[in-house]
């Protein structure tokens, strides 16, 4: 067993600060990264000791440089390296290069992540062990041509993606012909900016299908278990807006045929770590493989909510090749747990970001809740970062009592300053459809009418508001005493000068 | 009289939202809120952190300007923003006669919804477009998004060339009707 | 008198004639076109029961001299007279335009020319408010002698007592060049508009369909031309933004501006400030909050806010005392200085100048607008504006560089050698002959070209440039600056520096005018 003794948090925001709180529990040193963006970040705040980037600018982000990463963890001797999710979370480059180097990389191991992260190796994977999978491509697009055959054999809709992609990048469904040309080139064009690689893979599009994915837990010593599901399926544009565990849509049953299939892919590609997979599920019951993310999730809370288990300790434990002791009959889901993501973004105008400064933010903890945040008072919310602020996530003993709290939580939640994306949050919580489960990954484009949640005398209120503002600043201006005698008073000296100059 | 000369005792407040829907006032000042023909009080609290909150009907609603422009107002209630242009009876009068007289614009403008860099533009000057069609890819906070356009049309102008950086409200693409 | 006697009771019948003449319903047609009468414009902009009008019944009411007749109209459509606004004898004339569509004949400039000249004799500002379908044609050239000499007066009177025109309805032909020629200029939007050829004529002529607001309305003029300096929703608000305008200035150039306590502390050090301004030079920031800390609490008042954004003009106070704030804005264009802005902000200098407001410039600006369109229309000597209204400038002149302050650019805002009284930098400024990487392009051209990695060499070379060359210290110790400050320092730094020139006075050589290059 290798003992971890000072971790490099190689990210920022709530990760950086929930990893740190795993490690400060296990007393392990913390590390964090200063960055000339955002230098005074709240994140640093959680550190043991800031390495400072600010010093030399460069065109890669901090958090992608991994020379330099490498270079600090070297000069400061320090042991191991957690990368959260998104930047080099799910780079083999950067994993290879720590073991290379001697440093423990907190994830798995490079071969598992190239083999996951790229689609087509991962499908094949799937295949050959009998997961059942969404038709399409099998290997990368090689022209618009191929594409346009492809799509007309596995018929209209069809999804693009990118073959190293993620998180929504990169990926557009095309519903007609006359499209995919436009749609591939736009693709195509994200994802070259995002991952700097253009190949695309396509499949068949399911309507109307949940988003269901499984965690999983694997050391290594070959015992691999999954601790339950996780139902994200209130997504726009691929982005998850609020996730739960577990989810209405299993039983016992398909949690079991799901949760093998989960297992049988990690063993596929000789998994180690915590990892998450990702399914479709239709209608009837059946479910396809979509991809299997090689790193922590923003949704983990939700699992460690229902499971009791801190998944990021376990991440530093498996690293530090501990033996998993849990087995599979001894993890069960307990209650139901409800993360909603709190985003600077304008719901109102399409979800688009919010750019400002949050000048006040006030949450009430309570014994049911968790607030997973990046950000406080005097945070800046810049366009160099993705718009996730917070996490609140809520439990209950049943499903409904997790709304219950949820909502009772988000009327405490209060941020002045920027708009978020509570009003959102509640709208859905509301919903009759989402509170008797009956929802899918197209819930938001199809069953809601109205994106946020108003009061019935809301509109009053504000104009109410407004016009109280507007009435004292008239006062104001109307009482102001100007005075003009002052401007008359003068030195003899500069009357004198100012007169004979004219 | 409409107007008398001291403002003191100009108190009559009309708050229009977007959609023209008015609400209005007497006396704001004095903290009541009318519903039908009762004056209902309305308490304003400012808690520690300084967050404000109106007390209405027992109702509790956060409230904050997030934007003012002269007397447009932009109110976030529980979040939600609503955008109110706080008018004088003569300027109410005014701005109804001015809607009502309002031509068609013929021109549409497209403007930035945030600000970022445009990648590319889908659409060419001349070009008959669909409501809904997407016009050119911005990239901002690291994601690109699709622009659409509002109306069928004609587009106009391009205003901008790929790789320009654009400002929030910057008029992208100018679509005649 | 016999206050039952003809004598009397004729007094009695003018005035009811004036009375129909004004009479509610008269207000309500105007009401009835989104505007308001021009009698209560004049009632809103001043105190209460101040305004005492002049030339009330005069009229040139003539028989028909084969142009067409003219009706009898007392004030031949415009109001004058003299008021308070908050205390302040103020000067106005309002154009009536339910009196022969505000049109101007002789009598209605003679008017005009009455208040002009009475502003100018007691030093006091005057104000237009513009209404008017334009000249009298059945008056002829009459109406265009009036017109001069209005012009003429503007002219004599610039640089004397302030001058405001505002704009409420027509202001067509000739009749623009009035308010062209006084310091500010209101709009009312959509119902106002300014244009030398209306849409008329521009069919007619260039056959080109164009609309009255898209060739002159408020937004245009705001945005485009420049002409309008504000731009309001609403009249009642135009109105408050001139009461609101007017209080940052003296009566005439001999005074110094006017004072409001505003309650704001003195002495304070704002931490804020320190965070502000983003170490990268690349990364943008709003200037105006920069503004909003420095400043006394909510008193900046924008000028021009929507014509070239890249420059920000505005009055405020500083401990009371009304200054002059001329920021480069980062947050467009990096706040570079090109045609337009360097226009905006040469004529605001040069406003401030008149009438003793004195000037602080908060200076982050990576130089002069480069490119064909740009040296083609002659940025060249339209720069040399901005230098000339600076150099010539004898009020107090401040200047703070917050970030970038390189080459050209450097000198013309208002560095210490064109007559800057104190100069100060943040901590953050990098003062040079040229930004970094263009430097570096040419000191290390031979080292650049024979590296393996130019790009990353290139990377050091800035990164060594910006430490050791483009940095404060160095200007501060050939004294090039006055001194380095605490960004939290200064408010404080500021009001006392103001305080300390409150008595400055430069002698100039005689001379008729200086020759800005025009």
């Amino acid at each position: 067993m290798k003992k971890i003794k000072s971790i490099l948090i190689a990210n920022r925001g709530e990760i950086a600060i929930r990893i740190s709180e795993s490690a400060k529990k296990m007393g392990i040193k913390t590390f964090g990264i200063k960055t000339s963006k955002e230098p005074s970040a709240y994140y640093l705040q959680f550190m043991d000791e800031i390495i400072d980037f600010t010093e030399i600018t460069n065109d890669i982000p901090e958090f992608l440089d991994i020379d330099r990463i490498i270079y600090s963890i070297k000069e400061f001797n320090i042991n191991a390296v957690h990368p959260g999710y998104g930047y080099l979370a799910e780079n083999p480059y950067f994993a290879q290069k720590c073991i290379d180097e001697k440093i423990i990389f907190i994830g798995p191991s490079p071969d598992s992540i190239y083999k996951l992260g790229n689609k087509t190796i991962a499908k094949q994977l799937a295949k050959s062990h009998k997961v059942p999978l969404l038709e399409g491509s099998e290997g990368n697009l090689r022209d618009t041509k191929h594409a346009k055959q492809l799509a007309k054999k596995i018929g209209y809709p069809v999804i693009l993606k990118a073959a190293s992609g993620g998180g929504g990048r990169g990926m557009r469904i095309v519903e007609k012909e006359e499209d995919i040309e436009k749609m591939l080139r736009i693709a195509q064009n994200e994802a070259e900016k995002v991952f700097a690689d253009r190949s695309m893979f396509m499949e068949k599009y399911v309507r109307n299908p949940r988003h269901i994915e499984f965690q999983i837990l694997a050391d290594h010593y070959g015992n691999i278990i999954h601790l339950g599901e996780r139902e994200c399926s209130i997504q726009r544009k691929h982005q998850k807006l609020i996730e739960e565990s577990p989810s209405i849509a299993l039983n016992d049953e398909l949690r079991a045929k799901m949760g093998e299939s989960a297992i049988n892919i990690a063993k596929a590609s000789k998994y180690r770590n915590a990892g998450t997979v990702e399914f479709l599920l239709d209608e009837l019951g059946d479910f396809y493989f979509m991809e299997m993310n090689t790193r922590i999730q923003v949704e983990h809370p939700v699992t460690e909510m229902v499971t009791g288990l801190d998944l990021v300790e376990w991440q530093i434990r498996i690293a530090q090749e501990e033996k998993l002791d849990i087995k599979q009959e001894d993890v069960k889901l307990t209650g139901w747990a409800i993360e909603c993501r709190i985003n600077a973004e304008d719901v109102q105008s399409g979800f688009t970001p919010y750019l400002g400064t949050i000048e006040k933010i006030n949450f009430a903890k309570g014994k049911n809740n968790r607030f997973d945040t990046g950000v406080t008072e005097g945070s800046n919310v810049t366009g160099s970062f993705d718009s996730m602020l917070a996490k609140l996530i809520c439990y209950g003993d049943t499903r409904e009592k997790a709304i219950n709290n949820s909502l009772l939580a988000l009327n405490k939640l209060q941020i002045q300053g920027i708009k978020t994306t509570i009003p959102f949050c509640k709208a859905v919580l509301n919903h009759p459809k989402f509170k008797k489960g009956d929802i899918s990954t197209s819930f938001i484009l199809k069953d809601m009418k109205q994106l946020y949640y108003q009061e019935q005398d809301e509109e009053m209120i504000a104009a109410f508001w407004a016009a109280l503002n507007h009435n004292v600043e008239l006062d104001i201006e109307d009482e102001t005493y100007v005075d003009y005698e002052k401007g008359k008073e003068m030195t003899p000296w500069l009357i004198n000068k100012r007169l004979k100059s004219l | 009289m409409i107007f008398s000369k001291s403002k003191k005792s100009k108190q009559k407040f009309i708050a229009c939202t977007e959609n023209n829907k008015k609400y209005e006032f007497n006396k704001p000042k004095e903290l009541f809120i009318k519903q039908g023909k009762e004056n209902l009080p309305v308490e304003i609290i400012t808690d520690k952190q300084g967050f404000v909150f109106i007390i209405w009907k027992k109702k509790k609603y956060l409230v904050d300007i997030i934007d003012k422009n002269q007397n447009q107002y932009e109110i976030l209630v529980n979040g939600v923003s609503y955008y109110i242009s706080v008018e004088s009876p003569f300027s109410y009068k005014r701005r109804k006669y001015l809607n009502k007289n309002k031509k068609e614009s013929k021109v549409e403008q497209i403007h930035a919804p945030m600000p970022g860099k445009i990648i590319e533009f889908l659409v060419e000057e001349n070009q008959i477009i669909k409501e809904g069609e997407p016009l050119l890819i911005l990239e901002a906070m690291k994601m690109q998004n699709e622009i659409t356009s509002t109306i069928q049309g004609k587009i106009n102008k391009i205003n901008f060339h790929p790789d320009d950086t654009v400002m929030k409200d910057d008029i992208l693409i100018e679509v005649e009707k | 008198m016999d206050i039952n006697g003809k004598i009397y009771k004729n007094f009695l019948n003018r005035i009811d004639r004036f009375k129909i003449q004004n009479s509610p319903e008269k207000i309500k047609k105007q009401h009835s076109k989104g505007k308001l009468h021009a009698r209560e414009r004049i009632d809103l902009l001043f105190d209460k029961d101040s305004f005492e009008e002049l030339d009330a019944f005069v009229t040139s009411a003539t028989p028909d001299t084969g142009l067409g007749k003219i009706d009898e109209a007392f004030g031949d459509g415009v109001v004058i007279g003299h008021g308070r606004i908050n205390g302040r004898l103020v000067y106005i004339f309002s154009q009536d335009f339910n009196v022969m569509g505000g049109s101007l004949g002789a009598v209605h400039a003679k008017k005009i020319m009455k208040v002009q000249d009475l502003a100018l004799k007691v030093g006091a500002p005057i104000i237009g408010l513009i209404d008017s379908g334009g000249a009298r044609i059945q008056e002829g050239v009459a109406s265009l002698s009036g017109y001069t000499s209005i012009f003429h007066r503007n002219v004599q009177s610039s640089g004397v007592i302030p001058q405001i025109s505002v704009i409420l309805g027509p202001a067509a032909g000739g009749a623009v060049y009035s308010p062209a020629l006084t310091d500010f200029v209101f709009m009312a939007k959509k119902t106002s508009y300014m244009f030398i050829t209306g849409p008329n004529v521009v069919k007619e002529v260039l056959n080109e369909e164009v609309s009255f607001e898209e060739l002159g309305g408020a937004e245009i003029h705001a945005r485009k031309s420049g002409v309008a300096n504000f731009i309001y929703e609403d009249e009642e608000n135009a109105l408050l933004g001139v009461k609101k305008l007017l209080s940052f200035f003296p009566s005439n150039n001999l005074e110094n501006p006017p004072y409001i306590d505003s309650g704001t502390k003195s002495d304070e050090v704002i931490e804020k400030l320190r965070t502000l301004v983003p170490d990268d030079p690349y990364k943008p920031y709003d200037v105006k909050k920069v503004i909003e800390l420095i400043i006394d609490q909510n008193t900046f008042f924008e000028v021009s806010e929507l014509f070239a954004p890249n420059i920000v003009t505005g009055f405020a106070r500083l401990n009371g005392k009304a200054i002059g704030i001329v920021a480069n804005q980062p947050k467009v264009l990096a706040g570079v200085i090109d045609i337009n802005s360097a226009l905006k902000a040469s004529r605001f200098v040069r406003f401030c100048d008149s009438f003793n407001i004195p000037l602080l410039t908060l200076e982050d600006v990576p130089g002069f607008l480069p490119g064909l369109d740009q040296e083609h229309r002659g940025i060249i000597k339209h720069g040399a504006k901005l230098l000339f209204a600076y150099s010539e400038a004898t009020v107090p002149k401040i200047t703070v560089i917050l970030r970038k302050a390189y080459g050209g650019a450097f000198c013309v805002m208002n560095s210490k050698n064109i007559g800057g009284d104190y100069n100060f930098a943040w901590p953050t400024a990098e003062i040079a002959v040229m930004g970094p990487e263009g430097a570096v392009s040419i000191l290390h051209k031979k080292e650049l070209h024979n590296a393996d990695d130019p790009n990353k060499l290139k990377k050091e070379y800035t990164s060594k440039y910006r430490q050791e060359i483009a940095n404060p210290y160095i200007a501060d110790e050939k004294g090039y600056i006055d001194e380095v400050i605490d960004p939290a320092d200064t408010r404080k730094k500021l009001i006392t520096a103001f305080e300390s020139l409150e008595n400055k006075h430069v002698e100039q050589p005689a001379r008729k005018h200086g020759n800005i290059p025009l």
